[in-house]
C-alpha cells in the first residue's frame, strides 16, 4: 500500500528525535558523501577549468570533436560509468593492482568521471561568454597570453563557481555508480565505510526503515539546499555585475 | 617612431588593403579617417603590433617589429596604448582597471607583493592611476566599480587606463563614436594632453570635424589605399587627391 510507508513515519514523528540509530552512523554516511564528492569535485576542477580556458580561448583542429564529446559525457548513464569503473578496478581489471574494489577512490573515480563533463561544459560556456574585447583590451595594455587568460578566467568567474557546485550537486545526489564502485560498506559497528546519504537511503527504505531513510534524506536535501543557495547568490552577483 | 611600411592584409581571399604605409611621430596627432568599413581598425592592429602584416613591415624606432623574437615584440608592444571604440572595462574597481598595465609590468613576484600589500592599503599604483584618471576628469570615480559607470565615464576611464602606463604611442580606435559632445570634449582635451606629453597619437575617426580639431596630419584611408596624408589644413583646404576632394566634400558616398 503506498499509503503505508506514510502513515508508519507519522506514528514514528514523536521518537524522530531520538531515532535509535547506531552511534557515528548518520555522521559517518555524511562524512563519506562529503569526502567522496568533495575531493572529486576538486579534481574535477583542476582538469576542467584548464580545458575550458584551452578550448574557450585556442583555435585548433579537433575542437569541435572535444566539445561533442564534453556534450556527450554530460547525458552519460551514471550506472554504466558505475560499472566501466568498476571493470576497470577488478582483479583483471588495468587497475586491479591497486586493489580498489569496494573502496572510496574507487568511489572518487567514478564520481570524477561523471562531474567532469557538466563542470567543463558549464566553465566552457562562462569562458566563451566572456567579452572579446576584454580579452584584446588585456592584450593591447600589454598583457601575455597567460595574462589575458587569466582576465578571461576572472571575467568568467561567477559562471565557473556555477560549475564547480553544479558537478557538486551530481555528485553528492548520485547512486547508481557509487552504489556499484562502492558496495554500500558499513564496518562490523554500523560505521559507515562506502556508504552514502544515497545509498543508505535506497537502503534504508527498501528494509522499510523509513524514519531512517527519511532523516538521511532530510540531510541530502539540506545539503543541496546549501549547494543551490550558494549558486544562486553567485548567479546574482553575476547578474549584477 | 612608430611606422608601417607597404603593409598589405587580408582576410581570406578578401584585400582589407594593399601596399599601405603609415607613420606616427612623437608629441604628434594623426588622424586616419575614411568611411567605416576601409579598414581602419585592422590598420591600428597593426600598429598595436596585435596582428602581423601579410606583406611590408612595421617598424619602432626602426626595429622591425616581425623580424625580432616575441620577447622583444612584447617590449615594443608595451610601448603601445590602445582604446577601443568599446570601452571594454573589466569587471573591477576602476582603480584595477587603470592599473592593470603597470601590473601586467612587473614580474610575478611583484604583482604577488602587490597584491598583498593591497589589502593593507597601497600597492604602489595608487599615484599613476589618480594622476591618469585625473587626465579625464574621474579622479573621484577611482573606487568606484566599473559597471557603475555611464558609458562615456567607462570611455574615459578606458583611455585613463592606456594612458597610466605612460606609452610612447596612442592608439584610438573611434573613441568617441558612442559618446555625447561633453564626453567627446573630455576626450579630445586629453588627446591633447597626451600630445603635450610627447606621446604619438593616432587617431582613427569617420568624423571629419573631430579630425579638423586635434590632429596635427591627417590620412585619408579610402578602399585599400591611402589617398592622401599631410598636415590637416593643407588636406582639408586643397586636397591633392580627387577621391579625396569628393570624400571631403561629402560626395563619395559608401
Amino acid at each position: 500500500m503506498p499509503l503505508e510507508p506514510t502513515a508508519q513515519l507519522l506514528t514514528a514523528l514523536p521518537s524522530l528525535l531520538d531515532l535509535p540509530f547506531r552511534e557515528g552512523y548518520v555522521s559517518s554516511i555524511v562524512y563519506v558523501s562529503l569526502y567522496v564528492s568533495l575531493v572529486a569535485v576538486a579534481l574535477s576542477t583542476l582538469v576542467s577549468i584548464p580545458v575550458a580556458v584551452v578550448l574557450g580561448l585556442a583555435d585548433f583542429r579537433g575542437k569541435g570533436f572535444v566539445k561533442s564529446a564534453i556534450n556527450t559525457g554530460m547525458g552519460f548513464p551514471s550506472v554504466v560509468v558505475g560499472l566501466l569503473v568498476l571493470f576497470a578496478v577488478s582483479n583483471q581489471g588495468p587497475l586491479g593492482s591497486l586493489n580498489l574494489v569496494f573502496t572510496r577512490e574507487a568511489m572518487i573515480m567514478s564520481q570524477f568521471v561523471l562531474a567532469t563533463p557538466p563542470i567543463t561544459a558549464i566553465s566552457l560556456a562562462a569562458v566563451s561568454g566572456v567579452d572579446r574585447g576584454v580579452r584584446d583590451a588585456a592584450r593591447v595594455l600589454g598583457g601575455t597570453r597567460v595574462d589575458a587568460a587569466l582576465v578571461v578566467l576572472k571575467e568568467a568567474r561567477y559562471g565557473i563557481a556555477t560549475a564547480v557546485l553544479a558537478g557538486f550537486g551530481r555528485a553528492i545526489s548520485e547512486v547508481g555508480s557509487v552504489l556499484i564502485v562502492g558496495g554500500n560498506i558499513t564496518s562490523a559497528d554500523g560505521i559507515s565505510k562506502t556508504r552514502t546519504l544515497t545509498t543508505a537511503i535506497q537502503l534504508e527504505a527498501r528494509q522499510g526503515q523509513y524514519e531512517t531513510a527519511m532523516v538521511l534524506g532530510a540531510v541530502l536535501v539540506a545539503l543541496v539546499l546549501v549547494v543551490n543557495a550558494v549558486v544562486v547568490r553567485f548567479g546574482d552577483r553575476g547578474v549584477q555585475r | 617612431m612608430l611606422r608601417a611600411s607597404n603593409v598589405t592584409r587580408s582576410f581570406g581571399d578578401e584585400r582589407v588593403f594593399e601596399d599601405l604605409s603609415i607613420d606616427v611621430e612623437t608629441g604628434e596627432v594623426l588622424a586616419v579617417i575614411g568611411p567605416s568599413g576601409v579598414g581602419k581598425t585592422t590598420l591600428l592592429r597593426l600598429l598595436a603590433l596585435s596582428r602581423e602584416p601579410d606583406d611590408g613591415s612595421v617598424t619602432f624606432d626602426g626595429t622591425d617589429a616581425w623580424a625580432v623574437d616575441e620577447a622583444e615584440r612584447l617590449s615594443l608592444r608595451r610601448r603601445v596604448g590602445m582604446v577601443f571604440q568599446e570601452a571594454s572595462l573589466f569587471d573591477a574597481p576602476v582603480a584595477r582597471n587603470v592599473e592593470y598595465g603597470l601590473r601586467v609590468r612587473r614580474s610575478w613576484s611583484e604583482r604577488l607583493r602587490g597584491e598583498l600589500r593591497s589589502v593593507v592599503g597601497s600597492n604602489g599604483t595608487a599615484e599613476a592611476v589618480t594622476e591618469a584618471l585625473d587626465v579625464v576628469g574621474l579622479a573621484e570615480k577611482t573606487h568606484e566599480h566599473a559597471a557603475s559607470l555611464s558609458g562615456g565615464e567607462a570611455q574615459r576611464v578606458s583611455f585613463a587606463r592606456a594612458l597610466a602606463y605612460e606609452p610612447d604611442v596612442l592608439l584610438l580606435d573611434e573613441p568617441t563614436s558612442d559618446l555625447d559632445p561633453r564626453n567627446t570634449a573630455v576626450i579630445e582635451e586629453a588627446i591633447a594632453e597626451a600630445r603635450s606629453r610627447d606621446i604619438g597619437v593616432v587617431v582613427a575617426t569617420h568624423d571629419m570635424h573631430q579630425a579638423e580639431r586635434v590632429a596635427d596630419r591627417v590620412a585619408v584611408l579610402l578602399d585599400d589605399r591611402v589617398t592622401e596624408v599631410g598636415p590637416t589644413e593643407r588636406v582639408f583646404e586643397n586636397p591633392r587627391d580627387p577621391r579625396t576632394r569628393k570624400f571631403i566634400d561629402g560626395e563619395l558616398v559608401y
